[in-house]
């Protein structure tokens, strides 16, 4: 498992959002943040959500930008971005956001890896209500 | 049992937009199907079962399903797999 994917500063565990847009925009700030993307990857973030929910079960989604956005990431890298009061995401209740900044497919074992944690309903609950980044890096890069 | 051993195309491998379009295609399906890649299989209607197998472009995966209806399901679903979908997000758009 590659460990440069996950910045510290890239894990937020006390945010809300009032809806699935806000929410999205908050993941890419994250990695722009980070210096993970250019600006016009979050605009990228918003258009895929719209056209095909990144909810991917268990309470999580994976928003990322389109295809024709890589040239707008500047790295590979992930954000974590919990929302504890929950989004409405297309009718399904998120609380946690693993947003994706990838060129290549560097950060396909990540996600794998967080897929495995997510089937496991007790590490499922663990990674959710996190409440220490340290235990965030922990749990997806063991 | 009916079986399909294809190699994945989109260029993304099979997570983000592909997945999810295989996912639907097999929720559809009518059939349960199993979808493997090396050891691991999973069930082909499961985001987070397809995402863990963490296949790349160019990864050889099983298709397997029973039962009336099954080679038909495998036919479809194979033939997705098959093809480019990152190449056909501008289309969608």
């Amino acid at each position: 498992m590659r460990d440069d994917l996950l910045d510290p500063r890239a894990v937020l565990l006390h945010e809300s959002a009032p809806d699935r847009e806000a929410a999205v925009r908050r993941c890419g700030r994250a990695l722009a943040d980070v210096g993970a993307v250019a600006e016009p990857y979050v605009e990228a973030m918003l258009e895929r959500e719209r056209s095909l929910s990144t909810y991917v079960g268990e309470g999580v989604a994976i928003p990322h930008g389109t295809n024709a956005s890589k040239g707008d990431v500047l790295r590979d890298a992930i954000c974590v971005v919990r929302f504890p009061g929950g989004v409405d995401w297309d009718g399904e209740h998120v609380t946690l956001c693993v947003g994706i900044a990838a060129k290549d497919n560097g950060h396909v074992p990540l996600l794998a890896a967080l897929a495995e944690i997510l089937l496991d309903p007790d590490r499922a609950r663990a990674l959710r209500e996190a409440t220490e980044v340290s235990d965030v890096i922990k749990e997806l890069t063991a | 049992m009916a079986q399909r051993t294809v190699v994945v195309a989109s260029a993304s491998g099979l997570h983000a937009r592909p997945a999810k379009l295989f996912v639907q295609a097999a929720v559809k399906a009518g059939v349960p199907v199993t979808i493997r890649a090396g050891e691991k299989a999973v069930p082909a209607k499961s985001m987070l079962g397809v995402l863990s197998l963490g296949v790349v472009q160019g990864t050889e995966v099983t298709l397997e399903a029973d039962g009336p209806g099954a080679e038909e399901a495998l036919d479809t679903l194979a033939a997705l797999l098959s093809r480019d979908l990152d190449a056909e997000e501008a289309l969608d758009a």
